[in-house]
């Protein structure tokens, strides 16, 4: 519902515009997805990145909630499926990482060894809220050209990190993981996860 | 014996007493399994809990893992060390932290996946309120005493394997001493790390936020670490220590090298171990449950941690329409009808009794064209009216498609889903925002 006329003032800020050209989005697609795509060569026409979901999903995987107060639809379910997927595969990325010695036990007798417990050590909450800090995520999403293509509201259009870029371009990110799973199966999101995300960030 | 114990997992050799005595009584059973192999010399060493020797001679622990069915792979070790919080011992390798980390995700993920394929159109408030009910701590704390898992009234090395182990606290839900606010309301009872601004329980969140700073149940973050004590200060290339600074990670060109981050930057400088922090009983029994299907994961890979989740939460029943609370449902009835272009919903009256009587009842109908969303009974006729507008709105957000179009993720995942053909899922653009 929204009034025909604007009565309150404008506020003092550049005006704000997201992109809606499907051209740049597509090429976003293109970068984030890079050659993921390929593994699913026979069954879409596209292996690029714009292939890899439906159009609509497209636009609203990169649609916030604060794009037109929500009545376009929004990407929340989308980043929270992404998120736990990301986070899952956060921890087997680590479970893989070489440990520090300050975080293996002291001495081996007292504990447990067995080769399937190798390097669970290196999962705690610690390293992983240092690996998916908001801030390292945003300049991951940046890299790929996110934060241009990305459709949302900023409280202030002139201070975008006070209004909370970070935590869009975070969010955009898993809900991209998120779409993928929905419409392509968990193998494809989970690959694109641990290569497009978690590689930048330093995981292999 | 050793050698056994680590290489077979469950050790053949070791006989198991069942102490038909009861409890209480782990003096008599180690008493005769002394004289049994008089080479075995108890390793009490600095151990806050049960050296995982002690695991193959516990029958509380051994009948746990008989009667949750567990794997032969998983060992009785493993399982031994599922059960002790890291409230007992903090250092690395005797608790159960980083197993109840993976297996809390792993739980959330399966969890979150059914839910999603299954009911499409959940809002959002209702999917996080769903996670909780499915493998939050409380439904994790009830199906650990539904396993009959007891917990030990104070930790220590004596201690039957077979028992959970923490070192208990005042649950925050606890009124304060001498105060009128609750221990969790506290302001010394500050969490910190998961960077937000404000994180007093009163300060507005939205739930878009929630995603990316809270937990998987939309809570504010209790498990992260409080700030680093004046002591230990960070690796110099530890994230925090240098927030502005950036690894170059991407460039255009993949072929191009980048310097990558140091081995272990994401792992905290030399940790102090001081009194750790107490713990409730219902969160040492939800990191348990966690921790299992962590360890089972790890020891039987993805199947058996599929099945423990298919077996023990899919297994729970949640009535989701119970978790719905519409503050203006007619008005959110009407917007939803404007977005999806159906016709404007009509109440119309399709039956009533007693109106002039005390007890009146009206069943109304809400109609858009001459297709009925929803039906409500009410004592008014504004009360059916606004029934059935809820009712409506219940049955947008609650379908479901047919069985067989539903298919989860992670069944395409890994060794297991190589063959399958993956069914694109719906996806659904959001509730309506009044």
């Amino acid at each position: 519902m929204r009034m025909p006329e604007r009565i309150r003032p404008e506020p003092k800020q550049p005006v704000w515009r997201v992109n809606d050209d499907a051209e740049a989005m597509d090429e976003m697609y293109d970068r984030f997805m890079g050659r993921v795509g390929e593994a699913v060569k026979g069954e879409v026409k596209d292996t690029r990145g714009r292939g890899m979901l439906d159009e609509e999903v497209k636009w609203l995987a990169l649609t916030h909630k604060s794009f037109d107060h929500g009545r376009r639809g929004f990407n929340d379910k989308l980043a929270f499926l992404g998120k736990r997927i990301v986070d899952v595969q956060t921890s087997l990325a680590l479970l893989n990482m070489p440990s520090s010695p300050a975080a293996l036990p002291a001495s081996q007798d007292d504990v447990f060894q067995h080769a399937a417990l190798e390097g669970l050590e290196n999962v705690t909450a610690f390293s992983k809220n240092a690996i998916l800090d908001k801030t390292r995520l945003a300049k991951v999403a940046t890299a790929y050209g996110i934060n241009r293509v990305v459709r949302w509201k900023p409280r202030k259009s002139d201070n975008l990190k006070s209004s909370g870029e970070d935590v869009v371009l975070a969010h955009t990110m898993y809900s991209i993981i998120g779409a993928l799973a929905m419409q392509r199966g968990g193998e494809m999101a989970a690959k694109t996860a641990r290569e497009r995300i978690l590689k930048p960030l330093g995981l292999r | 014996m050793t050698r056994d114990e680590i290489h077979d997992g469950i050790c053949r050799r070791g006989v198991i007493t069942l102490n038909i005595s009861g409890e209480g009584k782990e003096d008599a059973s180690r008493v005769e399994e002394k004289r049994r192999d008089d080479s075995y010399q108890p390793f009490t060493g600095n151990l806050n809990a049960p050296s995982h020797r002690e695991a193959l001679r516990s029958a509380k622990l051994s009948a746990l893992h008989a009667r949750l069915q567990l794997p032969i792979k998983l060992p009785l070790q493993t399982l031994a060390r599922c059960l002790v919080d890291p409230s007992v011992d903090p250092r690395p390798g005797y608790n159960n932290e980083p197993l109840s980390i993976l297996g809390q995700e792993l739980l959330g993920y399966y969890t979150a996946e059914w839910l999603m394929t299954k009911y499409p159109r959940l809002p959002m408030p209702i999917l996080f309120a769903a996670q909780y009910a499915y493998v939050g701590s409380s439904a994790l704390s009830a199906m650990r005493a539904e396993w009959g898992v007891e917990a030990v009234a104070a930790p220590g090395p004596e201690v039957d394997p077979g028992l959970l182990q923490l070192k208990r606290q005042i649950p925050g839900n606890a009124m304060a001493e001498g105060e009128q606010m609750r221990i969790k309301h506290m302001p010394q009872a500050r969490r910190v790390g998961s960077g937000r601004r404000n994180e007093e329980h009163n300060y507005r969140r939205g739930m878009s936020s929630r995603i990316v700073y809270d937990d998987q149940f939309g809570d504010l973050q209790t498990t992260l670490p409080v700030s680093t004590s004046d002591d230990t200060s960070p690796y110099p290339s530890a994230p925090i220590s240098r927030p502005d600074e950036t690894t170059p990670f991407f460039s255009q060109d993949t072929s191009s090298e980048h310097r990558p981050p140091p081995s272990d930057w994401y792992l905290p400088a030399q940790p102090t171990y001081e009194d750790p922090t107490a713990t409730t009983l219902e969160a040492a029994s939800a990191t348990f449950v966690r921790a299992l299907a962590g360890a089972l994961y790890l020891h039987a890979g993805t199947p058996a941690a599929k099945h423990f989740h298919t077996e023990h939460v899919l297994s729970r029943h949640l009535p989701l329409h119970t978790l719905f609370n519409f503050a203006h449902p007619t008005r959110d009835l009407s917007r939803l009808c404007a977005r999806e272009g159906f016709e404007p919903p009509v109440a119309r009256l399709i039956s009533e009794t007693g109106r002039l009587s005390r007890t009146p009842v009206f069943v109304v109908g809400v109609f858009s064209g001459n297709d009925k969303l929803g039906e409500g009974a009410g004592a008014s006729l504004n009360e059916g009216r606004v029934r059935a507008a809820a009712a409506a709105l219940r049955a947008w957000y609650l379908y479901s498609p047919p069985a067989e179009e539903i298919m989860r993720p992670s069944e395409v995942e890994g060794k297991a889903g190589e063959g399958k053909k993956w069914k694109s899922q719906i996806v659904d653009i959001g509730e309506v925002i009044t």
